[in-house]
């Protein structure tokens, strides 16, 4: 009987909390808190914060066209290989105390794990022979690029810091550096990860592909790169990606430096995590989209490489020698 | 004397990395390629020297510990150093014939459709 | 002793290759006959390395055999010997899987050329030298492999000597090897000069106690001639030409074959012959030039417009990371070098192949001039993208679980030591990977998604021969990379533990070693499951494909036979087709903007002049003469 509990239980996990549903729901809902607020910063009234989810439903029920010239297979099956890859991060980020599978991966494998919505989304573009899809991803491509250096740096960071206090030198387990937080208070109280906090922040829009990093996007200019010939369901589903993607990256980033704020009650954390991405999206996604103009691919690789990296360096070397 | 060989054998290897080098034809590669064999040959021929020893050939019975004779190690190996190098010079000359076939130039300068 | 005791199978396995080789010369002419033997030679081989595995890996037994008898007298080795221990039968298996692998591949792939009797004896030579080479207790024996290998491997290469820069490659292939060949026979002969023995167990008794000016610098030459074998930066333009030139079948051999051999012998060098690994020195010195290779090697990959140059850097760049994980001296650190060593003769071993089979249908490579052949070879496309995915370290494929391995075992050497260089190494060969993976985007978009061209319309998909040995392959890195803790328990850390036990290894021979075994730990930190892992990501992907199939997902407009409709064009934004084509060479270019200055000044150093790059050669020499000098 046990057995089969686990089972029900890791099922629920997986499909409810935190897996899928709750993804769903979160993401579209920060989705439309983020254009919300942009709006109400540029002083519009902005759409209502369920419309996201309208537009998912909506786009469901289109037409769905697949272009003559698309390898078929891989265009329909990218956006669905790169929402569950995106949903099954989601079970790996700790909600304070409580992480749904905490054996299985560490934070260089969620780095990998990153790669793969990006990868299916690029395939997914380059598999419908569009040349815009071909801009779309060269500029895609370079700015995961862009964001791999200072996420690799933050990352190290972290798990220097943890692994410092701990005294193994380093922790790789994101779980482990959960726990610690919720013993000794969270990481952004620590002088050394302000910068690495500052870094991550300034990734998470790169990540998602937000303003001002969404050349590879760029709806004016290359007709929305790799989705230009998407249309119906299968476009609902990228723009689910678009929207869990804000809540992996804001969750991780709350895992990595806020996670002694949590109570060690489940629905009373999850309430809080929620908050604490509201927050985090309208600082770091909401509010430089509303203030900046969108850069140029070239800029956003400099930009990542020399200011971000930096930083994230800075605290890097700070945590290297126990500061 | 023994001391001259050492120095020989290495300025024939240096004289040869050096042909191939500055040289910019193809057949002096070559040469360049064979002169470094000779003077890792001469090397080897000169480890196994031993002054005044006889030919290291025996039966049985003939070796004592009072023989005295040079090691025939380093001989042998030789010979297989010498095919070898016959067979570089051999495979590299057909290859040089090839490229002056496609290229129409023994200038190395000239044989660079691969780069970057 | 009964001539199916498994004493015998290392000679064997090499013999029945050079068999073979000499019964392809005699039969060349028989198509069906040149084929049985090419196989059955292949076959055989790497039956009597499978064979081995129970005493070698699982046992820890150490096979020593004298050829003829002739053992030891006085004291000294007089015979020619084969010792394989459990390093020498991970390098073996790996040879014989992937040369067995391209046997199977070259019967249709090398059907249409010119004589292929003698390519069957070629590839037998190749694949006999290469054997040799790891199964050899013997240095001067070492030497000969070598010399064996690179011969066959200059000749393949020029085999197609009508195809673009292949006799070009070959050139400076040999010029290069041969300056290595020349440095291994100094060395070697230097080393003789010294102790007086050839044999490689006695050599590893005799040399620690024993440096002396002339053993360092035997020493430098020796790691300069095996390093032209694993084609490390400084010999990586050879690399990118030879994997270039030569039939696709080849290049899996040189670069899932002979690299191996080169960095099996910087191990034995390093390990065994002068113990010299616990000194900083030496670990910097290995861990610098495979950092170096790896991320110089990743850059000039993302230069290349042709298929199988880019992949040719790549293989190297791998190579990187196994020379890294190598020098780092922990076992854990070794487990995973060989581990990495393993996985890239598979996947690049099914890149090459799925290349070679581009190539076999549309005769190009060009990057620029392929495209949208995913529609034309469906099968060759998913087995290339195991392959790119499992290079570029996708979980779950091999890549990730091996590349996972090293940084691991870079992180704690940096925890361990202290040093942040260490650090530095690791944030580069992340970055490493992520490049990686964008030169694979790369290929994707420009030879299997994307347009079409007109001409390549008529495609058709590649025969079942190459598609069942790319598939061999495939199944390989899949299952290399779902169960991580079998390939570690039985082949990377028997081999781990065999370089740590230098001491078995000289008295395995019959001589006396004071070398003590030293413990070994294969701890690391991390968690990575990949099986769990996949039933996630299994059970996520259900759950999404039935919530989308029951939302008619799947339920898609797409133009049925003849009708003409232009919405299921693509979008041009008013442009005529022919001018919104995406080159592929310079996809990346936002990346590529901001470092074109360290882009030119890599294209002009590589200037394809033989004579640069054997100045590069001297210049390593002179400069690893100078720094052992120095350090040991």
């Amino acid at each position: 009987m046990t057995i089969l509990m686990t089972a029900l239980y890791d099922l629920g996990y997986i499909l409810i909390f935190p897996g899928f549903l709750f993804c769903f729901l979160v993401g579209m809902l920060l989705c439309g808190i983020d254009r919300k607020l942009v709006a109400r910063m540029q002083k519009r009234v902005g759409p209502p914060i369920l419309q996201p989810m309208y537009d998912f439903f909506k786009l469901c029920g289109k037409e769905t066209i697949v272009p003559a010239a698309a390898s078929k297979t891989t265009f329909m099956a990218a956006p669905l290989i790169g929402l569950a890859a995106l949903v099954v991060i989601q079970l790996f980020i700790p909600v304070f105390g409580f992480t749904a599978f905490s054996g299985v991966a560490d934070i260089i494998v969620i780095l990998y794990l990153l790669l793969i919505p990006a990868m299916s989304s690029m395939l997914g573009g380059a598999a419908s022979g569009s040349p815009y899809a071909g801009v779309g991803l060269s500029r895609e491509m370079v700015t995961v690029i862009s964001c791999e250096l200072p996420l690799v740096l933050v990352l190290l960071a972290v798990a220097r810091t943890v692994g410092n206090a701990m005294g193994t030198g380093l922790c790789f387990s994101l779980s482990t550096i959960a726990d610690f937080q919720a013993a000794n208070g969270s990481l952004i109280l620590k002088g050394s990860m302000i910068p690495a906090a500052i870094a991550m922040l300034m990734v998470i829009p790169g990540e998602t592909g937000n303003h001002p990093f969404d050349a590879a996007e760029a709806e004016t200019e290359i007709c929305e790169g790799m989705l230009a010939e998407y249309s119906g369901a299968p476009l609902g589903v990228y723009k689910l990606n678009h929207a869990v993607k804000m809540l992996t990256l804001t969750s991780l980033f709350v895992a990595l430096f806020l996670g002694g704020l949590g109570t060690g009650i489940l629905p009373l954390d999850i309430i809080i995590m929620f908050l604490l991405c509201v927050a985090l999206t309208a600082v770091s996604i909401s509010f430089v989209h509303a203030v900046t103009a969108r850069l140029k691919i070239e800029q956003i690789f400099k930009y990542y490489w020399t200011v971000v990296s930096g930083l994230a360096l800075i605290s890097l070397v700070l945590a290297w020698y126990g500061m | 004397m023994i001391l001259f060989n050492y120095i020989a054998s290495f300025f024939l290897i240096v004289l040869g990395f050096y042909t191939i080098v500055t040289k910019y034809n193809l057949i002096k590669t070559v040469i360049g390629l064979s002169i470094a064999d000779y003077g890792v040959n001469l090397l080897i021929i000169t480890i196994g020297y031993n002054p005044g020893g006889t030919a290291p050939i025996f039966t049985m019975g003939e070796l004592t510990q009072a023989s005295y004779f040079v090691d025939p190690i380093p001989q042998a190996l030789t010979l297989t150093s010498i095919v070898i190098g016959a067979c570089v010079t051999a495979m590299s000359l057909a290859l040089v014939i090839k490229l002056e076939e496609q290229y129409g130039t023994l200038d190395t300068r000239e044989i660079r459709r691969l780069r970057g | 002793m009964s001539i199916l005791n498994y004493h015998h199978f290392p000679i064997y396995s090499i013999m029945i290759l050079f068999l073979g080789a000499f019964l392809t010369v005699v039969f060349g002419h028989k198509k069906a006959l040149r084929n049985i033997f090419a196989l059955l030679a292949v076959s055989v081989s790497l039956a009597c390395m499978i064979a081995l595995v129970k005493p070698v890996m699982l046992d820890g037994e150490i096979i020593s055999y004298w050829m003829g008898g002739r053992g030891i007298a006085g004291g000294y080795a007089i015979g020619i010997s084969l010792e394989v221990d459990a390093l020498s039968l991970f390098f073996g298996l790996l040879i014989s899987t992937a040369v067995f692998v391209s046997c199977v591949y070259s019967i249709q792939y090398m059907s249409h050329d010119d004589n292929p009797g003698q390519y069957y004896t070629l590839f037998l030579m190749l694949s006999g030298g290469v054997m040799g080479l790891v199964l050899t207790g013997d240095i001067f024996n070492m030497f000969i492999m070598v010399e064996i290998l690179t011969f066959a491997a200059v000749a393949l290469t020029a085999f197609r000597n009508k195809a673009f820069g292949a006799l070009e490659a070959a050139f400076k292939y040999l010029v290069v090897g041969c300056i290595g060949s020349t440095c291994i026979l100094t060395g070697v002969i230097m080393l003789y000069a010294q102790v007086h023995t050839l044999n490689f167990a006695q050599l590893s008794a005799l040399i620690p106690g024993n440096l002396t000016p002339a053993t360092k610098v035997a020493f430098a030459l020796l790691f300069v001639g095996f390093s032209t074998k694993a084609f490390i930066v400084p010999f990586h333009p050879l690399a990118a030409d030879a994997h270039g030139a030569a039939p696709a079948s080849i290049s899996v051999l040189i670069s899932g074959v002979l690299t191996k051999s080169g960095i099996y012998g910087i191990i034995r060098l390093c390990y065994f012959l002068f113990q010299s690994m616990q000194l900083g020195a030496i670990q910097f010195m290995l861990v610098f030039i495979g950092s170096v290779s790896m991320f110089v090697c990743v850059t000039m990959a993302l230069a290349q417009h042709d298929f199988k140059r880019l992949l040719a850097f790549h293989s190297i760049s791998q190579i990187g990371y196994v020379l890294t994980a190598v020098g780092l001296c922990t076992a854990f650190g070794i487990s995973a070098g060989l581990y990495h060593a393993m996985n890239h003769t598979l996947f690049k071993g099914l890149l090459f192949l799925a290349a070679g089979a581009v190539l076999h249908q549309t005769g190009t490579t060009d990057l620029g001039k392929l495209g949208g052949l995913s529609r034309r070879m469906p099968h060759t496309t998913v087995l290339f993208l195991i392959g790119a995915f499992s290079i570029s370290g996708l979980p779950p494929f091999n890549g990730f679980a091996s590349k996972w391995m090293v940084y691991q075992a870079v992180y704690q050497k940096a925890v361990e030591s202290g040093n942040i260089g260490f650090l530095l190494v690791l944030i580069i060969a992340l970055v490493t990977s992520v490049l990686t993976l964008a030169s694979f985007v790369k290929v994707s978009q420009s030879v299997f998604f994307g347009q079409l061209p007109e001409e390549y319309s008529d495609v058709k998909e590649v025969g079942f021969g190459m598609r069942f040995a790319m598939g061999i392959f495939a199944v390989l890195c899949v299952i290399t990379g779902l169960f991580p803790n079998l390939v570690t328990t039985y082949l990377t850390e028997p081999a781990a533990r065999a370089v740590f036990s230098v001491g078995k290894y000289i008295s395995a021979m019959g001589f006396d070693s004071t070398v003590a075994d030293q413990a070994v730990s294969f701890a690391h930190a991390g968690v990575w499951a990949p099986v769990n892992w996949l039933l996630l990501l299994a059970v996520m992907l259900l759950a999404v494909t039935i919530v989308a199939v029951a939302s008619r997902y799947d339920k898609v407009s797409r133009r049925t036979s003849e009708t003409v409709d232009t919405k299921y064009q693509l979008f041009y934004g008013g442009e005529k087709n022919v001018y919104s084509q995406v080159g592929g060479g310079d996809l990346f270019w936002g990346f590529k903007h901001n470092w074109r200055h360290y882009f030119s000044f890599m294209h002009d150093l590589h200037s394809g002049v033989v004579n640069d790059y054997a100045l590069w050669a001297v210049v390593a020499l002179a400069l690893a003469i100078v720094f052992l000098q120095i350090v040991l």
